[in-house]
């Protein structure tokens, strides 16, 4: 074996690897995204609870002892900002204590505590809230203590209902669905424009913002009936159809724009398809996070498919109405605006 | 000749700092066949593109069919047809479907493809998908497309660079049939003995000017050298060659000598090529 003969192939398929500009991009980049994707994932999510906590007085050092344990508490100013918190999602469950906390103790009364819970809080998690406050208040009187608990959910009840793994999945599947869609069509348009059909398209009295309508109508109404399939196969539409079909649209719209982002940058089916994975790497976070509950804080919100995942979840598991996420369906459309125009822009600058 | 069917004035583009297109001026007159010749990267292609709407000139203006290219590309392309270099057909799908996307586009009714494609020679295999075509029916079918809208200017890029002498054929036909039609044909090349066949006008682009533009026999005229070019006997019994330059004031004289003194075994006359004269005008080749 002449080590030297092989050295000096694998030093040419580096040079040639590195001398494609796309697996030279993709190589660094990805490393760089699933490497941060890593460190964005939360890290201690099977050993903390973080809930919020209104509390006239409580000891520094008996939150801080609190959190070894594997709690930690967000403390608010007021129960209303504690209502607030829960009701964002950007804690899961809250306990608000009386502001004559320290007297009914000292008076041996009994304690009215107010627990309030996200609504798509599974009954297990509650329970689990339940058993942490008497521990809490345990710790911070020493004794046990007759306490009178009020439970309250913030946003629509949806711990009423066990959610079968299955249905956990619909919003999973629709994402990838649509996805999926998305780089089919995106490996269609940087196939033509590669092999040059599409610029006998365009030496045609069709225009620029016509090719634009019908790549985007087709994207968007194709992924959106393959959605819309899949969730009335999967029985999702016996509740608020008009809804559903409302946030898979905006969903379809704002995946085409993903599309033609991926268009713009990938060169043949197998750069679509990396560019592609990646989209659907972090656009699937907000649906398993639904899979495995407990694992939600606030940054997943800044994931577009977020709105989709949620509305999807809320109204397919939980009977949600219009006023329950009807903020979903206007962030959902403002992303879809968004992504669609970048898309457009992007890919008519590779276009010229 | 009739009117101009494209004028291009004073016509420059530049990508970054290099001139591709160096202020060029030429017309074509309707129902004209144009030859556009130069080596690679000479300027043909991008002045095609700023003919075409394809790219806006730097300066100077493309006017065709009395339409300004720049201000009105879509108005331009609508009458054109365009059979690019590069094979760019949907090879998925049929070549009836091909045409018959183009034809709807262009907004043709009542289009007949198959009539188009026995017209170049593909009747019988319209419905077949295009991958399973050779290259010179690819071409051919390239050709169709570019007809589906009966152009009034027909752009050809290198029409038949590589292909079988039958297809080569089936597309000079073509480009006569069109031109006969009352068709503009904007052919550009560089093949000097294709351009030398087909065309009224040949225009010489090199480093991005218009280095000569005139038709072949003119070119030829003022450019080559006609030779009568013999072979001769030597007393050995083998073979000499021998040459006279035609158009001289003693050309006929030693032609009757070379009759009187020699034993001629062949004679022939030579024109000068439009690839000699295209290196005697420019200093270089076309490759």
């Amino acid at each position: 074996m002449n080590w030297h003969m092989i050295r000096t192939l694998m030093l040419k398929d580096i040079k040639l690897y590195f001398s494609n500009r796309f697996f030279a991009l993709i190589t660094v980049l990805g490393l760089l995204a699933y490497i941060g994707i890593y460190f964005l994932m939360p890290l201690t999510v099977d050993e903390t609870i973080e809930m919020g906590l209104y509390i006239p007085e409580i000891p520094t050092a008996l939150t801080e002892l609190l959190a070894d344990e594997g709690v930690v508490f967000l403390r608010a100013e007021s129960e209303e900002a504690l209502k607030v918190a829960v009701l964002a999602d950007d804690i899961s469950a809250g306990y608000a204590f009386p502001n004559d906390l320290a007297q009914r103790v000292a008076a041996g009364e009994k304690i009215p505590v107010n627990v309030y819970f996200a609504s798509n809080i599974p009954q297990e998690f509650k329970e689990i809230y339940i058993v942490v406050l008497d521990e809490f208040v345990y710790a911070i009187t020493g004794q046990t203590l007759d306490i009178d608990v009020t439970e309250e959910v913030l946003g629509p009840d949806m711990s009423g209902e066990q959610i079968p793994p299955r249905k956990r999945m619909v919003p999973l599947l629709t994402v990838v669905v649509l996805m999926m869609e998305t780089m089919g069509l995106a490996n269609l348009i940087s196939t033509e424009i590669e092999t040059g059909t599409l610029q006998a398209l365009m030496i045609t009295p069709l225009s620029v913002e016509g090719l634009f309508v019908s790549k985007g109508l087709f994207g968007t109404i194709f992924a959106f009936l393959q959605a819309a399939l899949l969730i009335a196969v999967t029985g999702g539409l016996g509740r608020h159809p008009l809804l559903i079909l409302l946030a898979l649209l905006f969903g379809a719209a704002m995946v085409t724009g993903v599309g033609f982002l991926m268009a713009s940058v990938g060169k043949d089916m197998l750069s679509v398809l990396a560019w592609g994975v990646l989209a659907i790497l972090v656009l699937v976070i907000p649906s398993m996070v639904l899979m495995f509950p407990g694992g939600t804080t606030g940054w997943i919100k800044a994931i577009p498919s977020y709105y989709l995942v949620n509305t999807i979840n809320q109204v397919v598991n939980f009977g949600a109405s219009w006023a329950d996420v009807g903020i979903n369906l206007i962030a959902l459309l403002a992303f879809a605006i968004g992504f669609m125009a970048l898309g457009v822009v992007v890919l008519r600058r590779k276009l010229r | 000749m009739s009117k101009d069917a494209i004028i291009a004035k004073n016509l420059a583009y530049s990508y970054g700092h290099l001139l591709a297109v160096d202020h060029i001026d030429f017309r074509v007159g309707e129902g004209e066949i144009l030859g556009f010749l130069g080596p690679n990267g000479a300027g043909k292609s991008t002045t095609v593109k700023m003919l075409t709407g394809q790219l806006q000139p730097k300066s100077g203006q493309a006017t065709v069919l009395g339409v300004d290219v720049a201000k009105s590309p879509k108005k331009v392309q609508a009458q054109i047809g365009i059979c690019f270099e590069n094979t760019n057909l949907y090879e998925q799908i049929s070549g009836v479907a091909n045409l018959q996307l183009f034809a709807q586009l262009f907004g043709v009714r009542e289009f007949d493809a198959e009539a188009l494609l026995k017209r170049v020679g593909l009747d019988g295999r319209g419905n077949d998908n295009v991958q399973s075509y050779s290259k010179g029916m690819k071409q051919r079918l390239m050709v169709a497309r570019a007809l589906v809208n009966r152009p009034a200017i027909l752009f050809l890029d290198e029409p038949t660079e590589g292909l079988d002498p039958t297809s080569a054929q089936a597309i000079r036909n073509i480009i006569f049939e069109e031109r006969q039609r009352g068709a503009t044909v904007f052919l550009t090349t560089h093949d000097m003995l294709e351009a030398d066949k087909l065309s009224d006008r040949v225009a010489f682009i090199d480093e991005g000017k218009i280095v000569a533009l005139d038709t072949p026999h003119a070119l030829k005229q003022q450019y080559g050298k006609r030779m009568l070019k013999a072979e001769v006997t030597t007393p050995e019994g083998g073979l000499e060659a021998r040459e006279i330059v035609l158009d001289r004031s003693e050309t006929a004289q030693e032609v009757e000598t070379l009759f009187k003194q020699e034993r001629v075994v062949t004679i022939h006359s030579e024109e000068a090529t439009l690839e000699d004269i295209f290196i005697r005008i420019t200093g270089r080749g076309l490759v």
